[in-house]
């Protein structure tokens, strides 16, 4: 993915990009080993939901939560941050302590120009998690500096903003308190709205989810990924793990929260103000594919309800790590204790969209099992023996991706791709696909359509 | 010839260290002020800006720093600021000894040990020399155009100075290298021939190969072959070159409209000015657009323009100098004007706001004073100016 390429802890992870982002580089990985205090800290979100009383509770919770002097509002940096910027971060602070607010976002946003763009100067991969961090700190200060007049409903909103970009793109810093900042203005903001999904003038008309009558694929033809009811995991890791063979795993996932839980309306009641970010364009090979970042909210009105000038595609996102609310609904299948990872590094990805979203034949580094929630999937299967026969791309950017259209092939250029033995499948909600290490696959959504990735090793 | 007369520096943009023109007044100057240095400024000839303070180098061989580093010092014939060292070029010890590069924290005010010194040796001197290098100590004059090599080049071209380890690297011999600029994440090269070669990373368009992928060496701008260039500049993700005939070309990063071609954040921000027609060439680049035409359709956006083009000043100027900022651009033309666009959230461009631009506009200030641009020199967020007074009238 744009600024993707050099996923933190997935070396060369899945989608490279064609083109950088705009607002590069990617989501980085959150720092895993706080996953757990995380997780155990996801109640506490949950008690500051409950409606504020208005401005005043806004700013004694926000207080509550930052340290109260600058001894304590300062991070442990590296040599790798530059003496000037820890003198700006040293200001700033002070200047934030002592209450002098329109001074401390100056500095704030000095702090976040120049390690934003630190955030772009080489690999992803290779950029120091300190500067991370000064990023993240620079988003602290900004956010709550805005909320100087948490009565304006606009401030608080673009504060949550900020606050997104920080978890985006910055690692963790002072007990994770960009989560917990983020879910005070979160309810904050909630509090303000009556009950009820998203965007306001909204023709009842549209209020739906599209759906086209779209090209469900004649599989009459294909072979399709065998299916298990609830394997043991000794049966599962002999004859699918071990062997690196797809399978469809039914009865595992269909009890979970999300399963009846997520709609639209819960979607955006739950995280409609929150930033993520989007792809844009039909597929991530294409000249016009671009990397954007929106809200929920906007993702959903203009690329989900409305007739969208492109397809829009929430994917590849750490969303759960943002949102510790969205979490609860979802597990960690069994399964994975078989790999050799620890739970913490387990990467868990958001896909949503809508109908037609395609993700292009590619493989991936690590074990896969993608879990439907909503809609259906579309999805074909090649094995790594096949690779010769798919005609990866030779760039570095986009080796792991293969040249072929899967379902429009131009077998003259890529006479093999007819031969290459293939698995096929409809994932419906409920089930889980076994995707093996460096299983080749392609995924095109039938219907609107919000699926989960475990990726494990 | 007539005698020119004597000029003065001038700085607008960053300076939340209190580096000049800034002083410590605030965080950022919107429209030139003179450098408040001794003599006026008029003894500088030449200004190099890191993002928490600034060098200035004197004819007489002093190195002045402001902002996050201060002090001063003397026998330097040239200066090169970063974040993470200072560079400088003192004369060397004795008679017939080369000069000596040393690299010094910045916050050291080089006082006391440098971090490392390199004495360059007098085969050094003696090529520079043989290339029409002016000797250490050279006489005073404004800085001149088709200039000795400066740092980060060496003298003698066969390596340069990096802020990141290995901190000198070498050149292969058969580039003769002219001119050398440091991006955040790649290199320019303008040769004696004015040929321009690229490397380091390439994932924002920086090299101009038409690709986005990283070059380990230098490459050639094929894409320039045949053009004599006399100027190359590097911003943190964009590359801008003029050719000895007053054009320049330009590509990389346009996400703040630096390559003066449609940005699509400024273009959401309500604070822009609409863009208007730009005159731009089409020159078949990877990136799909075309030129506004009169049904007012807008051109698509471009985020990353991977090979150069051409780009016009209005009223058909031509440039004779560019720098560039972090995710800005700076040209001087013929006419001793300046045009600036790109990043301008620090006042960086000049025109008495903190408006990006993603089309070229004259810096009015020096048509106001009747001054005639001669050279400019781009810190990452800010921007210097040597200009003179106008003859006659």
């Amino acid at each position: 993915m744009p600024g993707k390429p050099d996923y933190p802890g997935g070396g060369e992870g899945r989608r490279v990009p064609t083109k950088p982002n705009k607002w590069s580089p990617a989501s980085g990985q959150l720092d895993t080993t706080r996953t757990r205090d995380r997780l155990v800290e996801g109640p506490m979100a949950e008690d500051t939901q409950e409606p504020l009383a208005g401005a005043g509770a806004l700013r004694e919770a926000l207080r509550a939560l930052l340290p109260p002097t600058k001894e304590e509002l300062a991070l442990e940096l590296g040599e790798n941050v530059e003496r000037s910027v820890v003198q700006l971060l040293q200001e700033a602070a002070e200047l934030f302590c002592g209450g002098r607010r329109s001074e401390c976002l100056q500095a704030s946003e000095a702090i976040l120009d120049y390690s934003w763009e630190r955030l772009n100067t080489g690999p992803w991969r290779d950029v120091h998690k300190d500067w991370r961090r000064v990023y993240a700190f620079g988003c602290l200060l900004k956010a709550v500096c805005l909320c100087e007049e948490p009565g304006d409903t606009t401030a608080v909103a673009a504060a949550l903003k900020v606050c997104d970009m920080g978890l985006l793109m910055g690692a963790a810093i002072l007990g994770d308190i960009l989560i917990k900042v983020a879910a005070i203005l979160q309810a904050h903001l909630r509090s303000g709205k009556r009950p009820g999904p998203g965007p306001a003038q909204e023709p009842p008309s549209m209020k739906k989810a599209r759906y086209d009558p779209v090209s469900v694929p004649d599989m009459m033809s294909e072979r399709t990924v065998p299916r298990l009811h609830c394997p043991s995991l000794e049966h599962f890791r002999k004859y699918f793990l071990v062997p690196g063979r797809p399978v469809i795993l039914e009865g595992v996932a269909d009890q979970w929260p999300c399963m009846k839980r997520w709609s639209l309306e819960y979607i955006q009641e739950i995280a409609g103000c929150r930033t993520v970010p989007v792809e844009v364009g039909s597929r991530y090979t294409d000249e016009e594919w671009s990397q954007t970042l929106m809200t929920v909210n906007e993702f959903i009105s203009r690329h989900i309800r409305s007739e969208p000038k492109d397809v829009g595609y929430l994917a590849q996102h750490q969303l759960f790590d943002q949102i510790p609310e969205l979490r609860q609904d979802i597990s960690i299948p069994d399964y994975c204790c078989l790999g050799d990872g620890a739970e913490e590094e387990i990467t868990i990805n958001a896909w949503f969209g809508p109908q037609g979203t395609v993700s292009p034949l590619h493989q991936d580094p690590q074990q896969n099992f993608l879990v439907q929630v909503m809609g259906r999937k579309y999805i074909r299967l090649y094995s790594p023996q096949e690779s010769e026969a798919l005609y990866p791309h030779e760039t570095h950017l986009l080796h792991n991706t293969s040249q072929v259209d899967v379902e429009n092939p131009d077998l003259d250029k890529f006479p093999r791709f007819a031969e290459a033995p293939s698995l096929s499948c409809i994932l419906s909600p409920g089930e889980i696909l076994f995707i093996p290490l460096q299983y080749w696959h392609y995924v095109r959504a039938l219907d609107l359509s919000f699926s989960v990735s475990f990726w494990w090793s | 010839m007539a005698e020119e007369r004597r000029g003065s520096w001038f700085g607008f943009g960053f300076c939340g260290f209190g580096q000049a023109p800034g002083s410590g007044r605030g965080r950022q100057v919107l429209s030139p002020e003179p450098l408040q240095t001794p003599g006026s400024g008029a003894d500088v000839r030449r200004v190099s800006a890191s993002w928490s303070y600034t060098a200035l180098v004197t004819r007489g061989g002093q190195v002045r720093l402001s902002g996050a580093a201060g002090g001063a010092a003397g026998g330097c014939r040239d200066a090169w600021a970063s974040e993470a060292l200072l560079v400088v070029l003192r004369a060397g010890p004795g008679r017939g000894a080369g000069p000596e590069l040393q690299a010094w924290a910045p916050a050291s005010a080089m006082r006391g040990e440098p971090l490392w010194a390199r004495a360059l040796g007098p085969e050094a001197e003696a090529e520079g020399a043989a290339r029409g290098e002016p000797p250490a100590g050279a006489a005073r004059g404004e800085p001149p155009a088709g200039a000795p090599p400066l740092l980060p080049l060496l003298p003698g071209a066969r390596a340069y100075v990096s802020p990141r380890p290995p901190f000198c690297r070498a050149l292969a011999p058969e580039l003769r290298a002219r001119r050398l600029e440091l991006g955040a994440e790649h290199a320019l090269l303008l040769d004696e021939a004015g040929q321009v070669f690229s490397w380091g990373q390439g994932r924002h368009g920086q090299l101009g190969h038409g690709s986005l992928e990283a070059e380990p060496e230098p490459r050639l701008l094929e894409a320039l072959q045949g053009l004599p260039v006399a100027e190359v500049a590097a911003g943190g993700w964009h590359s801008v070159c003029v050719s000895e005939t007053g054009d320049i070309y330009i590509w990389g990063w346009n996400e703040s409209g630096q390559l003066a071609l449609p940005s699509r954040s400024l273009a959401e921000d309500t604070k822009t000015i609409p863009r208007e027609a730009s005159g731009l060439n089409e020159d078949g680049s990877e990136v799909r657009r075309t030129a506004r035409g009169e049904d007012g359709a807008p051109a698509p956006f471009i985020a990353i323009q991977p090979f150069p083009a051409l780009l016009d000043l209005p009223l058909g100027a031509d440039a004779v100098k560019a720098s560039c900022g972090s995710r800005h651009t700076a040209v001087v033309t013929g006419t001793g004007e300046l045009y600036t666009w790109g990043w301008g959230k620090y006042g960086q461009l000049g025109h008495k706001d903190t408006t990006s631009l993603d089309r070229p506009c004259r810096v009015e200030y020096f048509v106001d004073k009747q001054l005639q641009v001669r050279a400019v020199s781009c810190g990452p967020w800010n921007t210097y100016v040597y200009a003179v007074e106008k003859e006659g009238s």
